[in-house]
């Protein structure tokens, strides 16, 4: 990745239009917006072709153009933004009570031992209730509300991040405990000195699954209680046959995770564990 | 005045699966003076390290006491200071976290950490993450982690053993002017005889397992040392023959006449 830049021969060299295509190539991949969004470029050529060549049935297939149509007029008429702001609202409900309630959990689970054996087995019980084969009880008790939504995306969250809490705690080295012990800190101090920080590769891996998870269950929420938002568009399009709008939620879909990751998760491990060296520093997306 | 007072010590592991029995110390009896450098040699497996957990409070013995400073200890606490072979630094801080924890003000901590810094050569590190350095600055940091922070008696366990020989050679010198200029109280487990005769007032020697103490070897060379003046002395060869003959010796022959101290 480094580029040898000074020194006469490869001054002179530059002036061959291969080496001067590479040198321009290093330059423009160098910043970000080419290297977050260079990936997609084949693909919406591949995407544009299939659709430009009729591979699919253009009733269901269509190409970029048509969905960056439907894309305007959503924005519009303020379709699309109403619902985004529906979907993200529910999103951020789930991510906080999921966060609140599911990290505390985790770390009493990983600390204490009859904490761990008196909710192991529940653990592993309620884990394997899928989160939608809680929609129809759900729906029962609260109707098509916010609270419905928010209730299947915390349990979504909850339990990933419980798991990824315990083996995080139980990562920590033995020796950093006992280092921080003889250096006079106390149980409370270790904890939160020691046991947090060491736990945190783990903790950060858990929440990225926990909010993928969530994300998801958001949108199959969304298409079941359907009243709003960006999985009920998708669906609500589906029956009017309407395939643009089908297409344009899942493009909607994949930028907003993008977002969030590169907004709040990559800064956040790049602050804390990548710093601190604590994982292998992954050099995409910057 | 006697800082670190072993006796009767005596450990046996029991396996938590098979339920099978280790003792992996006989019975261990030794004195650190304050102000002492104090080594424990044996044959690999002997119980050095064993010796080393149960003193910091780590690992609970079967018999025997630890008295630090006249009290019997029970448990870890900041009177007896670790520096571990891996030095057990941890990756997310950069300064003085012992001092935070004895209450420290802020401003006093910076001074104390910037000046053990220093005294372990590593001055202008102050804001690097250990994984920034190097191995052995890694270790001078656990040295002056554990200085910094005024234990009665500090313990290190092998703690040069997993770095290059030139780099030792260096670290053994800087120990021996940081421990002359200061003079700590220190229990160093190792297994190489020439580092523990270079560094030493004394050396116990531990026989196989079940330990016992086979003899304590008093090291009686001038300091200041340096690695090329002291280990060219006559007498620092007699001392590491002697140990080296003591613990070849201990071999296969073990048994209750070997208890000596
Ligand atoms: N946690 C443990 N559980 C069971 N047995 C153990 C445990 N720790 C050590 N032992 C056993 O006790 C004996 C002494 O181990 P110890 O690590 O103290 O030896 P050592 O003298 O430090 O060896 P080395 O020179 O190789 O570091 C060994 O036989 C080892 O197998
Ligand atoms: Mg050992």
């Amino acid at each position: 990745m480094v580029a040898p830049t000074d020194g006469a021969l490869d001054r002179a060299a530059t002036r061959t239009p291969r080496r001067r295509l590479a040198v321009w190539l290093r330059r423009v991949t160098r910043t970000g917006a080419v290297r977050t969004l260079g990936p997609f470029v084949p693909i919406v050529v591949l995407w544009w072709l299939a659709a430009e060549l009729e591979v699919f049935p253009a009733a269901f297939f269509v190409g970029p153009d048509a969905v960056l149509t439907e894309f305007l007029d959503l924005m519009r008429k303020g379709v699309l933004p109403g619902y985004l702001s529906d979907s993200l609202t529910r999103l951020a409900y789930g991510i906080g009570f999921g966060l609140l309630i599911g990290l505390p959990m985790g770390f009493l689970v990983a600390m204490s031992a009859w904490a761990r054996r008196l909710t192991w087995p529940l653990l592993l019980f309620f884990q394997a209730i899928a989160d939608i084969a809680w929609l129809p009880i759900v729906i029962v008790w609260f109707g098509f509300s916010l609270t419905a939504v928010t209730f299947v995306i915390v349990y979504t969250i909850v339990f990933p991040l419980v798991l990824a809490v315990v083996s995080g705690v139980e990562q920590v080295p033995q020796e950093l405990v006992r280092a921080a012990r003889s250096l006079g800190a106390g149980r409370f101090r270790v904890f939160v000195e020691v046991i947090v920080p060491g736990a945190l590769p783990a903790v950060a891996g858990g929440i990225r699954t926990g909010l993928g998870y969530g994300w998801r269950a958001l949108i199959a929420a969304e298409i079941i209680v359907g009243t709003s938002g960006v999985g009920f568009m998708m669906f609500d399009a589906r029956r009017v046959g309407d395939v643009s709008e089908v297409f344009l939620g899942m493009i909607v879909l994949g930028v907003l995770w993008y977002a969030m990751d590169a907004l709040v998760l990559a800064p956040f491990e790049r602050a804390t564990v990548e710093r601190w060296g604590m994982v292998r520093q992954v050099e995409a997306g910057r | 005045m006697t800082a670190l007072e072993i006796s009767g010590l005596a450990k046996e592991y029991v396996d938590s699966y098979s339920g099978d029995r280790v003792t992996a110390i006989g019975e261990v009896t030794f004195t650190v003076e304050e102000g002492e450098f104090v080594s424990i040699l044996g044959p690999s497996g002997c119980g050095k390290t064993t010796v080393l957990n149960i003193i910091a409070g780590f690992v609970e013995q079967t018999a025997g006491t630890v008295k630090v400073g006249g009290r019997v200890v029970d448990g870890p606490g900041p009177d007896r200071g670790v520096v571990f072979q891996n030095h057990a630094l941890f990756p997310w801080k950069t300064a003085a976290f012992g001092l935070r924890m004895k209450g420290i003000p802020a401003a006093r901590r910076r001074e104390i950490a910037l000046e053990h810094l220093e005294l372990v050569g590593l001055a202008g590190f102050e804001n690097r993450y250990p994984h920034e350095l190097s191995g052995g600055m890694r270790q001078r940091l656990g040295v002056a982690r554990v200085l910094a922070n005024e234990p009665a008696v500090m313990l290190m366990d092998e703690p040069f053993a997993s770095i290059d020989a030139q780099t030792r050679r260096k670290l053994q010198e800087d120990l021996t002017r940081v421990f002359e200029l200061r003079r700590p109280t220190v229990f160093f487990v190792t297994h190489d005889i020439d580092e523990a005769v270079f560094l030493s007032d004394r050396v116990v020697v531990l026989s196989r397992r079940p330990s016992r103490v086979r003899e304590i070897v008093t090291v009686d060379l001038p300091r200041p040392r340096d690695w090329q003046g002291t280990t060219a002395l006559p007498e620092f060869r007699e001392i590491a023959n002697h140990i080296t003959a003591l613990l070849s010796e201990g071999g296969d022959r073990e048994g209750p006449e070997l208890t000596a101290a």
